[in-house]
């Protein structure tokens, strides 16, 4: 690790002013960024850390919508969830360990944009909205590749806001050795249509299964999907599995999805 | 008698409470300094320029050695002077020390290797099989092949026949301890060195040759290891020779341990293999003639490679009479790890060979696999004439006039040939190298295991399920094992100890063999205690020392029991029949009735207790020290022709898988394991199965989750727990019933016991055979399932029987 500032302001107004010095970075459970610093592939100037800033955390429920704070960690979206929203909760409770759910938080997650992230899955097959302390942005525009999202510097993550599908289901292929998704799904089922949000598997990032959705939005059955298949094209292979197997796996944890959230 | 009883291991409580003391845990004086290596990052290649004044710089460093640094010999292998410590000019494998650093801390060594500025002009690496059989890159002259019969024509007549290829990955020890050593300098030039290790004496030498030193110099000591499986046989040598090179530049005590990751990437690993077979057999599912031809990549120094490619040939017919084989093996050099020795030392390579014949077999005639493996197994112990075992001539026709440059502890010495191995070759019930199988049990251990586990009416009911279930296919299979014990360097089969007896009639023990979590310790306790008749608490347990017990062999080849228990016992006995000839002229009786037993000692008429007796013996001034000496009998082995006895018994065993597999994805789970595995009379049967389910367990990861991962530019890319996955707890079967036989061996061991260690490794292959058996379930072709068995690669197996 190099030697850095941290700072730990309890509003947004504050965050933001503190990320406005040359080479600030923000700091949300650090479960990628500080081993990201002890492997010295970073070198901020000041640590931001979000964790302290209460108008960031928690959970509420609008109409047809759950709104959960940037500062939230995967723990309390876990409990929160529970019966309530199937596929979110199966999500948040299976991230890493449970030293890992109790650091991390959404907003940490859905800025970074880890390819084998869980959460961004969710985010685009429940068609989310990114809040930020300056705009909102809709989850198709905000992931744009392999940790590449739409925040400009400086830009924080204040909260995410799902919509809550009518049923829903995560369905997680882990590779063994580590638990990341080696394909990771999200299956939606909205009133207006069904959304599969894919992750794990792309070489640019999370994406949604467009045929699939359209066939299950008019038959929300496994075999909807039968005749689909996706391309191999542009999925990642790795020593964990091929970009074939990925490509077989997605359709499998989609059917999987579809008929447990059945 | 505490010999049988099934005592915890000797260190359980240190063990849980975290106060068992590991060579890293020892409490350095103050002044010691930490080791770190820089190691190249190019798999081949010519070192063309070297900046290391960035890492003398650095903070806390005190010395930064290379190669041209070191004051004697620079090599660290166990077999064939082929391994510098310290890179000179070339580099061989993406990993390989190329300068070291000492420094005050642990931490500061490594933060400074890493500033290391190292040029390598690269050439293009050999890393896999095809490209080191294209440019011939290998070790020995050409490859090893051995036969019985006539193979060419024994195919050709055969009324069927197939062929095919196995792959099978290497695969990481994963020790719990990572290697590690301690030197601290003595007076006078001498060394003390704690290692790791599972081979004392090779430390010892490979210190001695490194500091210029004979080897009553340096003096090397282990309490345990967390965990060895083979993987700290040859491979602790650079840590030690490191750490005592630096303590004898410094004149300050120097440690080294690898991080886990360095661990990985520098050490050796199993030797992967691919097995071709080309395979004659009839209806019946005898199979009639067998042609294999193992491939292996040995990684870019000789190690240990020989005998353990030796180990695949010789365990090619694992449990099976074959009449006509043919075994050809190539050893190839390659720009990876140095593959070293691992549990089973390439045994189980050549056992899964053949069961994957008898498994391809049995496909094709559509048999049950359980019976084709019966129908070709050898002959019954009692079934079997007796008669004489070819045996070793009293003493070496020739001596080697001059000794060889060589590693004569090791197994990896070819220093000289044995020639007094008198080599006979049997002529019935016989291996493949013309060894009689006089002790072959898989008959009633197979037929006790089937029922007991209930195995036919299972498998009619999993293939039942299977009719019924689409997605979820359940698989069974049924695997032997019978694994030969002995080193097959057959000087190695030795072993010495020193047992005192204390005027309050507590005893010291000490011999060759070391500790690495199996429970040799306790069990040899048990043999010394029962040969005093006295508890094993009274019986205190000692690190293994090279200045105690000298020439020891590794603590390898499942033999540490056999070996150091016999040794023990010897020693034991020379110093109670001290006792009781001291006692029986006092009572004027016969030194054979005087009786040793339950802490008591009976004599004449008289009971005394075992102090009372020790302090007589002791009044009349009797030495109650002794050493024991043990060396196996009968054997005798040439391993150029592949003719002998290289095995004093076989040890045995059965296990039976059940698996499920999810035809969509490939994910699959034990359900239930049954094993019979054959300890002998067991010295400790609680300690043995914890040897045969763990065994199982790591035998089925080989096959299974366990895969290394090298990328072209010859990177191993799985070199961590988050990337390479072991079994966990979680793993094990569901229901996990593990019985041991328990007769007594008709060898003469110790208490008619059999090794342990290694046998139960290869009853994992049940688990990879029940994989196939469900991939199997799903279509009409065979599924040619690989090793290791991933997610993937079952998918692939599913796949390709559906035809």
């Amino acid at each position: 690790m190099y030697n850095f500032d941290i700072t730990r302001p309890t509003t947004v107004d504050e965050a933001v002013a503190a990320l406005s010095a040359d080479e600030a970075q923000p700091l949300s459970g650090g479960q990628t960024l500080i081993p990201t610093l002890k492997q010295r592939l970073a070198m901020p100037s000041v640590l931001v850390s979000l964790t302290a800033i209460d108008e960031m955390k928690g959970i509420t429920e609008g109409p047809g919508t759950l709104k959960v704070g940037g500062g939230t960690t995967h723990g309390d979206v876990a409990q929160a969830t529970k019966g309530s929203f199937a596929g979110l909760h199966t999500l948040a409770s299976k991230i890493g360990d449970p030293a890992v759910r109790a650091r991390g938080t959404i907003g940490g997650s859905v800025a970074n944009n880890d390819p084998a992230a869980c959460y961004p899955s969710a985010c685009m097959a429940c068609a989310a909205t990114i809040h930020t302390n300056t705009r909102d942005i809709a989850a198709d525009d905000f992931f744009q590749g392999m940790f590449t999202t739409a925040l400009d510097e400086g830009e924080i993550v204040t909260a995410v806001t799902l919509k809550v599908p009518e049923k829903s289901s995560y369905q997680k292929f882990e590779q063994p050795a580590s638990r990341f998704p080696l394909v990771g799904v999200f299956v939606a089922k909205h009133a207006d249509g069904v959304r599969v949000g894919v992750t794990g598997a792309s070489n640019n990032g999370v994406f949604r299964w467009a045929e699939a959705e359209e066939a299950l939005s008019s038959n929300f059955s496994p075999d909807a999907i039968e005749g689909l298949s996706v391309s191999a094209e542009d999925l990642m292979g790795d020593l964990h599995g091929s970009p074939e197997y990925r490509a077989h796996l997605i359709k499998v944890m989609t059917k999987r999805g579809v008929a447990d959230a059945s | 008698m505490s010999v049988g009883k099934p005592l915890p291991h000797d260190a359980a409580h240190l063990h849980v409470t975290g106060a068992a003391r590991y060579v890293d845990d020892i409490p350095a004086p103050a002044n010691a300094l930490s080791l770190a290596f820089g190691l190249s990052h190019v798999a081949a290649g010519t070192i063309t320029a070297m900046d290391l004044s960035a890492v003398r710089a650095a903070p806390g460093v005190v010395a930064v050695l290379t190669a041209e640094d070191l004051p004697f010999d620079n090599d660290v292998s166990p077999s064939n002077h082929d391994e510098p410590l310290l890179a000179t000019g070339e580099v061989h494998y993406m990993g390989q020390p190329v300068f070291m650093v000492v420094a005050d801390s642990h931490l500061n060594a490594r933060k400074a290797a890493r500033l290391g500025r190292v040029e390598i002009d690269p050439r293009g690496p050999i890393l896999s099989i095809e490209s080191a059989m294209e440019a011939d890159s290998r070790f020995e002259d050409g490859p090893r092949i051995w036969t019985k019969g006539d193979v060419g024509q024994a195919l050709q007549d055969a009324p069927r026949r197939l062929q095919g290829r196995i792959e099978m990955g290497g695969q990481e020890h994963f020790y719990l301890e990572g290697h590690a050593a301690l030197a601290l300098p003595q007076e006078g030039g001498d060394m003390v060195v704690h290692s790791s290790t599972q081979h004392p004496t090779e430390i010892q030498h490979k210190v001695a040759e490194a500091l210029g030193v004979p080897m009553n110099a340096v003096r090397v000591e282990v309490r345990r290891m967390g965990g060895g499986f083979g993987g700290k046989e040859s491979q602790g040598n650079a840590l030690a020779v490191a750490c005592a090179v630096a303590a004898r530049a410094t004149g300050r005590p120097c440690r080294m341990r690898y991080d886990r990751d360095d661990d990985m990437v520098i050490t050796g690993k199993r030797h992967d293999f691919r097995i071709d077979y080309d395979v004659g057999y009839d209806d019946t599912g005898r199979v009639l003639a067998v042609d294999f031809t193992q491939m292996t990549r040995c990684g870019w120094a000789m190690d240990l490679s020989l005998p353990v490619a030796d180990r695949a040939m010789l365990h090619a017919d694992n449990a099976y009479l074959l009449d006509a084989v043919r075994i050809t093996s190539h050893r190839l050099k390659t720009n990876t790890q140095s593959a070293t020795a691992y549990r089973g030392f390439g045994g189980p390579q050549g056992v899964l060979g053949i069961e994957r014949v008898m498994d391809e077999v049995a496909h094709a005639l559509g048999m049950d696999a359980a019976d084709v493996r019966r129908r070709n197994y050898y002959r019954a112990m009692g079934d079997v004439a007796g008669g004489p075992a070819p045996r070793p001539a009293d003493s070496p026709r020739s001596f080697p006039t001059e000794m060889k440059e060589g590693d004569i502890a090791s197994r990896g010495s070819q220093a000289f040939d044995d020639d007094r191995a008198e080599v006979g070759v049997a002529s019935e019930n016989t291996t493949p190298y013309g060894m009689k199988v006089a002790d072959f049990i898989l008959h009633e251990m197979t037929d006790a295991l089937l029922e007991r586990c209930d195995y036919f009416a299972r498998r009619d009911a999993i293939a039942q399920w299977n009719a019924e279930n689409g997605l979820l296919k359940r698989g069974i299979a049924f695997s032997p094992v019978k694994f030969g014990i002995s080193f097959t360097l057959t000087h190695l089969n030795q072993a010495g100890a020193l047992v005192h007896v204390y005027q309050d009639g507590s005893v010291h023990m000490n011999h060759g063999g070391t500790e690495m979590g199996q429970g040799l310790f306790q069990k040899v306790a048990q043999v010394a205690a029962s040969r005093f008749g006295i508890g094993v608490d009274r019986v205190k347990i000692t690190a293994t020392d090279t200045g105690k017990v000298p020439n020891t062999s590794a603590t390898a080849a499942s033999s540490g029991s056999d070996l150091n228990g016999m040794a023990v016992q010897a020693a034991c006995d020379t110093i109670r029949d001290r006792i009781a000839a001291c006692l029986a002229e006092l009572h004027q009786c016969s030194a054979e009735d005087v009786r040793f037993a339950d802490g008591r000692v009976r004599v004449g008429g008289e009971d005394m207790s075992f102090t009372r007796a020790v302090q007589t013996a002791y009044e009349n001034r009797v030495s109650l020290s002794a050493t024991g000496f043990y060396k196996t009998p009968d054997l005798a082995w040439d391993r150029i022709k592949g003719q002998g006895r290289p095995f004093f018994y076989f040890a045995q065993g059965a296990a039976v898988t059940e698996v499920v597999i999810d035809t969509l994805t490939g994910e699959n789970r034990i359900l239930r394991t049954d094993i019979l595995h054959d300890a002998g009379a067991s010295l400790n049967p609680g300690l043995d199965i914890g040897q045969v389910e763990g065994g199982y367990v790591q035998g089925a990861g080989w096959l299974t989750t366990e895969e290394l991962v090298w990328d072209d530019k010859g990177r191993l890319t799985t070199h961590a727990p988050s990337t390479y996955k072991i079994p966990a707890c979680s793993d094990r079967p569901g229901v996990f019933n593990v019985d041991l036989w328990d007769q007594p061996n008709p060898a003469q061991t110790v208490y008619r016991s059999k090794a342990v260690g290694e046998p139960p490794f290869m009853l994992g292959i049940s688990a990879h055979l029940a994989l196939s058996d469900a991939c199997a379930a799903c279509g009409p072709a065979y599924p040619d399932l690989q090793a290791p068995a991933t997610a993937e690669e079952v998918l692939r197996a599913v796949t390709r029987a559906r035809g």
